[in-house]
């Protein structure tokens, strides 16, 4: 279960999120919406550890009772996906999707995990394809996957969705709801899209300018 | 890269890039002033001035540096701009900007010798109207190359210039939205030439003074190319100079440090003259500019530019074509346009020297390039942080104008003054000296070319890829390194083609003792042996080249072979 309480975000002239707790529970997506610039994705750089110098948070994060927000992001365990795909350019798809199996898992089981994402991606004759040859959406699931296979103990999704057509949206949104599902780890949502938070079937905070 | 500490790095640097400049200048500037320990003389005087100011030889010297320093980037200008107004956005166009990046890649040196081989008396441009035309059938007793007024450097300069300008323009031309604006005055019904002259042209120019300057700063005091192709007895400013400092007799050294230091002066005062010549200029153009004439007489300037600017670029090719086929003649009588009969022998007699040649400049440039990478990367990885600590996006940092001094300062200027601290620290004449001192000149060129391609990367990439699974020095080479290599090859090249160009760095720090391509053909370009002249600056055009080429070709196929290799492996 992740936990925040009493995140407050303010940059140098005026606080932006007052006071936000919640819990998410494993295997759960929450989601949380608002205006652009409203510190959303600034709530996530404070859970990966990665919030920039000129912003300042108060508040605390836990992953079951575990304090985070004293641990520097390598010690996090946390998955990450954006807007961009950010797979590796340079690298085969299957690359791709090795590269993020920690080093002390064994060949065999190495080779296991790999057949099965690729067939859960339908994509296993793509195996040696560059990443520019797949579409959107295929490049957005094999990105969630490779996220995954980090073996990540949460999971914050900063828009993953807004750079897709409108066609392929409700398929990858489908995907990613069943593989955090299977993965059981807790999931934050952040996103403008309101069809979005409705597709997690979790809950969903919204978010106003704070006063 | 994670690196710490970024703000010593910076310092160390910093340091390091400015203590030889500084060393070097203040072991020209004592001299100057007959201040020289290693030849006991410690008192302060103005002899030396005194003495460069009595020699008619500096006063004809000084003129004629003037004059190519001056003409030189005036003319290159002139054509460049005519050139890219004329060219700018044309599908033919596309071709001669291909056809540039030889040129830019092959040292000086090599394509004034193919001048030399194209416009002396005995020459192929002779060659080819004789006697048919000119009735002669042995040389005629002109003085075409080494011309006393020259001229002949000023062309060389011009080669080499122009399209250094054109490729600079080029690159300059996206930040000045130049295709709205030719659409826009041709929607008004300006004529080409005119809109060029008139809003273009007024705009371009501010984002290249820099590189003109370098230009100039570079005329004025060229060592290598005014040997090769410019007039002798008197020679220019430089030239003089270097024969000054090389002087048997050391006391020669405090006239010479004092003339460095007065050509020193003379860039200064040319570049300031030339930003005030700049300003009047504009000031008096600018009301022409809101006339209303949709076309105008000076049109013509611009048009005769694109004339002399492809006879330039035709010359250039035809230079460089010389040197394969001198290199590859074995009888080649005066009238005939090319040789009779054709032979290896050349080649073959020579082989001994050239390969010693080749790994001495192969070693120097590989070394003095792949430390200037390093350190590009270095370099720009603190200077990345420190954008990213401070959040503004265009930050000055201390690298960004401290890498332009040793560009801008003449070599003859302090190499010479360098040199005394070579010897003190007993590395004079060391392969070691060399590569240090070509990394001065190699290090801004790689930086400079790294920059935008560094500073533009997704840093995102290398976040999620220690998100992934946290090895960060690891992932800063198979991620973001491996991502830029498209950029480091063209930066290797760029550092590689200036190393290999090198000629007083090399022999300051060489004494001699390690001669490379460039040194041994220009020495012997005056010997008149144009075969085995022609066979080494064949070579020191040749690498450049095939190293350009590479650079092109292999980072966009790396990976396709890399997993065809890992595939084959797999497999077998």
């Amino acid at each position: 279960m992740l936990s925040v309480k009493g995140f407050t975000l303010s940059s140098t002239d005026k606080t932006l999120i007052r006071d936000l707790s919640f819990d998410i529970a494993d295997g759960q997506v929450l989601s949380i919406m608002g205006p652009s610039g409203i510190g959303k994705s600034s709530l996530l750089h404070f859970l990966s550890g990665t919030l920039s110098h000129s912003l300042t948070a108060t508040g605390e994060a836990f992953l079951n009772d575990d304090a985070l927000h004293t641990k520097p992001t390598e010690a996090r365990k946390v998955g990450l996906l954006q807007q961009m795909p950010l797979l590796f350019p340079h690298m085969s798809i299957i690359e791709n999707l090795l590269f993020a199996i920690p080093a002390d898992v064994t060949k065999e089981t190495r080779r296991e995990l790999i057949r099965n994402a690729l067939e859960k991606l339908g994509m296993s004759d793509k195996a040696n394809a560059m990443p520019k040859e797949l579409s959107g959406g295929q490049q957005a699931r094999v990105a969630l996957l490779r996220t995954l296979l980090a073996k990540p103990d949460y999971l914050l999704l900063d828009e993953p969705f807004s750079k897709l057509d409108p066609a392929l949206r409700r398929d990858v949104r489908a995907f990613v709801l069943a593989e955090i599902r299977q993965a059981n780890i807790p999931a934050l949502l952040v996103t403008h899209d309101s069809e979005d938070a409705k597709a997690m079937a979790g809950k969903c905070l919204e978010i106003d300018a704070a006063k | 890269m994670p690196l710490k500490h970024t703000q010593w790095i910076t310092a160390l640097i910093a340091v390091l890039l400015t203590l030889p400049v500084i060393i070097g200048l203040i072991g020209t500037l004592l001299p100057a002033f007959q201040f020289f320990p290693p030849l006991g003389e410690y008192q302060f005087s103005t002899a030396p001035w005194r003495n460069v100011f009595a020699q008619g030889e500096f006063y004809s010297s000084l003129k004629l540096t003037l004059i190519t320093g001056i003409g030189g980037p005036l003319l290159s200008l002139w054509l460049a701009l005519s050139l890219l107004a004329w060219g700018y956005e044309r599908p033919f166009f596309r071709k001669i900007e291909t056809l540039l990046s030889p040129i830019l890649a092959v040292p000086h040196a090599a394509i004034a010798i193919g001048l030399l081989f194209l416009l002396s008396p005995s020459g192929w441009l002779v060659r080819i109207f004789s006697p048919w035309l000119t009735g002669f059938d042995r040389p005629p007793n002109w003085i075409t190359v080494q011309d006393p007024f020259g001229l002949s450097l000023i062309f060389a300069l011009i080669i080499k210039e122009m399209p250094y300008l054109l490729f600079v323009m080029l690159a300059a031309m996206k930040s000045i939205k130049a295709r709205e604006n030719i659409q826009a005055c041709q929607a008004l019904g300006y004529s080409r030439f005119t809109l060029w002259r008139k809003v273009l042209i007024p705009q371009l120019y501010p984002i290249i003074r820099l590189p003109i300057f370098i230009v100039v700063a570079f005329s004025l005091t060229v060592v290598d190319l005014a040997l090769v192709i410019g007039p002798n007895t008197p020679s220019t400013l430089a030239v003089t100079l270097y024969r000054w400092f090389n002087d048997p007799d050391l006391s020669m050294r405090f006239m010479a440090s004092a003339g460095a230091t007065f050509l020193m002066v003379t860039i200064v005062l040319v570049l300031g003259g030339w930003e005030i010549a700049h300003r009047a200029f504009s000031a008096f153009t600018r009301c022409e500019r809101s006339d209303g004439k949709r076309k105008g007489i000076t049109d013509i300037l611009l048009g005769a530019g694109v004339v002399f600017g492809l006879v330039t670029l035709l010359n250039a090719f035809a230079a460089l074509a010389l040197l394969p086929i001198w290199s590859l003649a074995k009888r080649w009588r005066f009238p005939d346009a090319l040789p009779s009969t054709w032979t290896w022998d050349n080649i073959e007699r020579a082989t001994p020297l050239l390969i010693e040649l080749t790994s001495n400049t192969l070693l120097i440039a590989f070394s003095a390039t792949l430390i200037a990478c390093a350190a590009s990367l270095f370099m720009l990885e603190t200077k990345r942080q420190s954008m990213a600590k401070s959040n503004k996006a265009s930050q000055q940092h201390a690298f960004d104008w401290l890498i332009y001094v040793p560009i801008l300062l003449p070599q003859i200027g302090f190499l010479f003054g360098l040199h005394v601290l070579l010897i003190y620290l007993n590395l004079n004449g060391s392969i070691c000296a060399i590569i240090a001192l070509h990394l001065m000149y190699v290090l801004p060129y790689v930086y400079l070319t790294l920059k935008g391609p560094y500073l533009a990367y997704n840093e995102n990439y290398l976040l999620q890829a220690n998100r992934l699974n946290n090895r960060p020095w690891r992932h800063y080479f198979i991620i973001k390194i491996a991502m830029l290599k498209p950029a480091l090859f063209t930066a290797f090249a760029m550092g590689f083609s200036v190393s290999i160009a090198q000629y007083l760095p090399t022999l300051i720090a060489g004494e001699g003792r390690h001669s490379t391509l460039t040194t041994e053909a220009i020495a012997q370009a005056a010997s008149g042996d144009r075969k085995q002249v022609g066979s080494m600056a064949l070579l020191q055009a040749l690498f450049p080249v095939i190293v350009f080429w590479l650079a092109q070709i292999i980072p966009t196929r790396w990976t396709k072979w890399r997993l065809a290799m890992k595939n084959f492996f797999q497999k077998g």
